[in-house]
């Protein structure tokens, strides 16, 4: 039982705690953006923060995998080259993160400490501290609860918050997280008996909540997997898809890149651009061919790599964490709980 | 020791100072004529992604995959970074007052010796830009050569529809084709060339509204339309007739109610008695006499000017005798292939507009001008870019790029290399450079403060997210700088002093100037007229083929994406474009695989194409999605079938498999 030593901030003490942070790390949460827009952004003072806010769109996994990432330097040393890599340092911390978005970064994780051991993913994961906000309202366009992502988190998180009105309940869900309390003391206090029924209440309340929204994964596994979805049905998403790539821009777990080098002065600087699997040139080859020419072709691959037992069983979760920001940002209608429920039907419309 | 993402994007050429830490800024998407709002994101200066805005009007938390690469060109493109005049065939660096004064000095002396200059605007300035611009030919330069190379395939289409409602038209906006029951899109791929319209479609189509297409390609959006009716380029106008005959010839209670509002009924319905009709066209009329909201969507197309007007005005003929001209969720809206085509329009980026858009006649539009310019601007009307091209002897060039954006491409080198004196404005090293004597570089887009107006003639702020590279400087205050170098007033601090001038100049533009405007999300400029008075008349009906020449050949896009700075430097966005130049380096051409088949052609081989401009060999692809009789050009390999085209975007040829 996490909530075993589970502490209480007084709401009137996280301006104490958060500047705190801000002191020590780079802390990054959303953010007012312009004319109502939410962002996740590095904040220099508490009152930047935004209390409650819609999850951004633009996730939070930016700050494990930036859309441009220098990763090593190229000198020319005059009798050969030299190589290093480029490491960031910065100690972060994301505040208010959502469960989804936490369960998004475990699955990159496990992406990238699979096989090669990505170091420069790596480094800045363990260099992160999660603090996550757990979703009291389920919001309008999430199904996390389809994806055993939310809206409370049993793990994955450094600090989960819970808000109780007047204060939040903080629990721990790893070492980091522990420590980071050890170093706050002074703001929290233990939580009691009331404060842990409470905590309970509002989760069980919130699994209540979610509405229409739903995605069954287990039957489009089936057919998946089976490769029992209609050829004709492909060929009619594909053209309700815009080829935009949003949808694997916002997703808290994808992380298709390409490599691109960057002259400055002396040096290279090998860099790791985010790409989309959805975008034609994405596999185009030296040699003019590309395995997957059609949409249709690039679609597929998609949803073989978010739904199919086949990665079920090598990722030990499907590809999807229910944040509903595919629905938000497609440009057309080929988001993941419209596939899924035309993957299901066989046929795009009822 | 380059151990920090930000050390290292701070050791180079492009980084300077002020600005550290992680900034993310609202901009305006610098791609198509949507205007969708984005954030760019910056670490230390250094554009490195983009963030989408969930509560613009426009983007609704969308973006194209243009939009989502929109950081690339700024950070990955080779940029102009200082001053630079042509000594002895070579580009050497110059001091900024260095290259001011060589250019004043330069073309003065070519005014001196009465030759004739002219600047060229861009789709892809902003409004400030292009109004200084403007202002620099027609009160510091004395001339009317002011034009931009976009404005060929889009200003026609506007003309038109004011043609016939008598004034500056108000388009239909993205909500509009949402909201209406019958979308009827004319010659386009919105899909490839608009995608967040192509989105609105989609939506529309989802919530039970019928689409029309009407081309010679059955695109993406075809496949999901009502109907798609088959028309080679230059086609549509004998539809739009039909079905201006249907919906005049109606005998309905209100016809003669519709008939007494609209000049020139009468006349309309006796040109079209002869007119054939269709089933599809039947059919056509059938919804849209009977949808109570229907959006036109017209795309640029390759047909010669006087026929885009023509047709354009019988579109809006349609739209007014039908009663779908400007009421919410109707209307027209002719497509804009840049981000600011209207805007350098509406700033007067043309030789037979004032500043402001209107026309040159228009007395109350030239004292305003004379009012804030303390002089009469030259009102003569000028050369269009095309002939000013091959005309003039000095150039100044803003942002554009001759080979790249107009229809005549790489052709127009021997004109602009003969050219005594070219000057460069640009943020971005494009082809222009090789022929400019003197290159001054500016800020990017996403250095700039500024405005774009859509599409939809929403003036929308374009904000700074870092600052120009080295000495680059902001574009207004480079083309203040050569203006007040002719000694004509151009004292401003920033460029929202260079809006404030122009929302004297253009009123419609008052209310964005004010402070307010970075409350919200910029506001529509043109107000709602209703159709009273209308000048209706019919398409210009034309038959491009003949027994000699049964096919058409055509280039396929208005906008060259490949060669626009924004795309060709973008890593992720130019590998379509990249891809297809190294596959077909001599250029290719596309025709249906039904007409292959028949006139037994092989992929792959070449074709004689004759025309009566001329012949030219190419090689040949097939598709299956093209209408038989056409030819399709891809836009990027123009030139190589220019000798069979001439001048013109559409021509009637024969084919020969050599």
């Amino acid at each position: 039982m996490q909530q075993a030593g589970a502490k209480i901030l007084r709401k009137a003490s996280l301006t104490g705690w958060l500047s705190q942070l801000i002191e020590r790390h780079e802390v990054i949460a959303p953010v007012a953006g312009h004319a109502g827009d939410i962002l996740f952004s590095r904040v220099t003072s508490p009152q930047e923060v935004v209390a409650n806010a819609d999850n951004p769109l633009n996730p939070p996994k930016q700050f494990l995998l930036p859309p441009t990432d220098p990763i090593i330097a190229i000198r020319d040393i005059g009798d050969g080259y030299h190589i290093e890599p480029i490491h960031d340092h910065r100690q972060r911390v994301i505040f208010n993160i959502r469960s989804c978005d936490v369960k998004g970064i475990k699955f990159l994780t496990s992406v990238h400490v699979f096989d090669l051991v990505d170091t420069s993913y790596v480094r800045r994961a363990e260099n992160t501290i999660l603090i996550s906000l757990a979703c009291n309202v389920p919001c309008a366009d999430g199904f996390c609860i389809c994806t055993d992502s939310g809206p409370f988190l049993q793990d994955g998180h450094d600090l989960q918050l819970t808000d109780l009105g007047d204060r939040l309940f903080v629990e721990s869900g790893s070492e980091k997280g522990r420590s980071l309390l050890d170093t706050a003391d002074a703001f929290f206090q233990p939580a009691n008996e009331e404060d842990i029924a409470q905590r309970l209440a509002l989760e069980k309340a919130a699994r209540g909540l979610f509405g229409e929204r739903t995605c069954h994964f287990a039957s489009a596994m089936r057919r998946i997997s089976g490769r029992r979805v209609p050829e004709a049905l492909w060929d009619e998403m594909a053209d309700w898809c815009l080829e935009c790539g949003a949808c694997t821009m916002v997703c808290p777990t994808c992380y298709c890149f390409s490599i691109k080098d960057r002259r400055e002065c002396e040096t290279w600087v090998r860099c790791r651009i985010s790409d989309s699997c959805q975008y034609a040139a994405f596999t185009l080859e030296a040699s003019g061919h590309n395995p997957r020419a059609e949409r249709k072709d690039r679609m597929k691959r998609r949803f073989f790599h978010k739904v199919s037992a086949e990665y079920y069983r090598r990722d030990e979760a499907i590809g999807c964490v229910g944040c509903g920001r595919c629905i938000r940002t497609c440009l057309g209608a080929a988001d993941m709980p419209t596939v899924v429920a035309a993957l299901r039907r066989g046929a795009w419309r009822e | 020791m380059p151990n920090e993402f930000a050390a290292i994007f701070l050791n180079n050429e492009h980084a300077n100072g002020g600005r550290q830490g992680m900034e993310t800024v609202a901009t305006t998407c610098p791609f198509c004529g949507c205007g969708c709002a984005l954030y760019l994101q910056a670490v230390n200066g250094n554009i490195v992604g983009v963030s989408p805005s969930e509560h613009h009007p426009v983007s609704q938390g969308r973006l194209c995959a243009r939009g989502w690469g929109a950081h690339e060109a700024p950070t990955w493109g080779e940029r102009l970074v200082t001053p630079m005049i042509r000594r002895d065939g070579k580009l050497e660096p110059a001091s900024w007052p260095e290259a001011l004064t060589h250019v004043v000095d330069h073309l003065s002396a070519l005014l001196a010796a009465g030759k004739d200059v002219g600047v060229l605007g861009s789709a892809r300035a902003t409004n400030e830009e292009n109004y200084l611009a403007g202002k620099l030919a027609r009160a510091a330069l004395g001339t009317g050569n002011i034009d931009f190379c976009m404005r060929a395939a889009y200003d026609p289409m506007v003309a038109g529809v004011a043609d016939v409602i008598g004034h500056f038209p108000f388009p239909a906006s993205l909500e509009d084709i949402e909201r209406s029951d019958l979308v009827v899109l004319i010659e386009g791929d919105l899909a490839r060339t608009h995608p967040r319209a192509a989105f609105s479609v989609m939506k529309a189509i989802a919530g039970g509204a019928k689409l029309v297409t009407v081309g010679a390609v059955k695109t993406q959006l075809s496949r999901l339309a009502a109907l798609h009716v088959p028309a080679l380029p230059g086609g549509a106008s004998e539809i739009i007739n039909g079905l201006l005959k249907l919906m005049t010839g109606r005998g309905s209670e209100d016809e003669p109610v519709i008939a007494h509002r609209y000049e020139g009924y009468e006349a309309l319905r006796r040109s079209l008695s002869s007119t054939p009709v269709t089933d599809s066209e039947r059919q056509v009329a059938e919804w849209l006499a009977s949808a109570s909201r229907v959006v036109f969507v017209l795309a640029q197309t390759g047909a010669s000017r006087d026929q885009v007007r023509r047709d354009a005005a019988a579109v809006a003929t349609l739209a007014a005798v039908t009663g779908h001209l400007n009421r919410p969720g109707s209307g027209l809206l002719p497509l804009a292939g840049r981000c600011n085509s209207l805007g350098a329009i509406q700033m007067g980026v043309a030789p037979d507009r004032l500043p402001g858009g209107e026309s040159l006649h228009d007395k109350k539009a030239q004292d305003r001008v004379q009012a804030v310019w303390k002089g009469k601007p030259f009102s003569g009307r000028g050369l269009d870019a095309e002939a000013m091209v091959k005309a003039v002897k000095g150039l100044v060039i803003v942002a554009d790029d001759p080979t790249a954006s107009s229809v005549d491409g790489k052709r127009l080198q021997a004109a602009l290399s003969a050219m005594e004196f070219v000057v460069l404005l640009d943020a971005f090293a494009t082809s222009a450079v090789a022929i400019a004597d003197v290159v001054l570089p500016v800020a990017s887009f996403a250095e700039s403060e500024g405005t774009y107006t859509n599409m939809e003639g929403r003036v929308q702020r374009v904000r700074a997210a870092a600052d120009p590279p080295n000495a680059a400087r902001p574009g207004w205050e480079v083309l203040a700088a050569l203006i007040a170098g002719f000694h004509c007033p151009a004292s401003y601090r920033s460029g929202s002093d260079v809006l404030g001038e122009i929302a004297v100049v253009a009123p419609a533009y008052a209310e964005i100037a004010y402070p307010t405007r970075d409350i919200g999300w910029g506001m529509r400029t043109v107000k709602v007229p209703n159709g009273d008075g209308a000048r209706v008349g019919a398409a210009a009906a034309t038959r491009l083929t003949s027994d000699g020449f049964p096919y058409v050949l055509a280039i396929d896009d208005v906008v060259d994406w490949g060669r626009d700075p924004l795309i060709g430097f973008s890593p992720t966005l130019n590998r379509d474009f990249v891809a297809r130049r190294k596959r077909f380096p001599g250029g290719v051409v596309e025709m249906a695989l039904a007409d292959a088949d028949r006139l037994g052609f092989h992929e792959g081989r070449k074709l004689k194409i004759a025309s009566a401009h001329g012949e030219v060999v190419l090689p040949v692809a097939f598709r299956t999605d093209l209408e038989p009789g056409l030819v399709l050009v891809p836009v990027e390999f123009r030139e190589y079938a220019a000798d069979a085209l001439g001048s013109e975007r559409v021509s009637a040829v024969s084919l020969e498999q050599v």
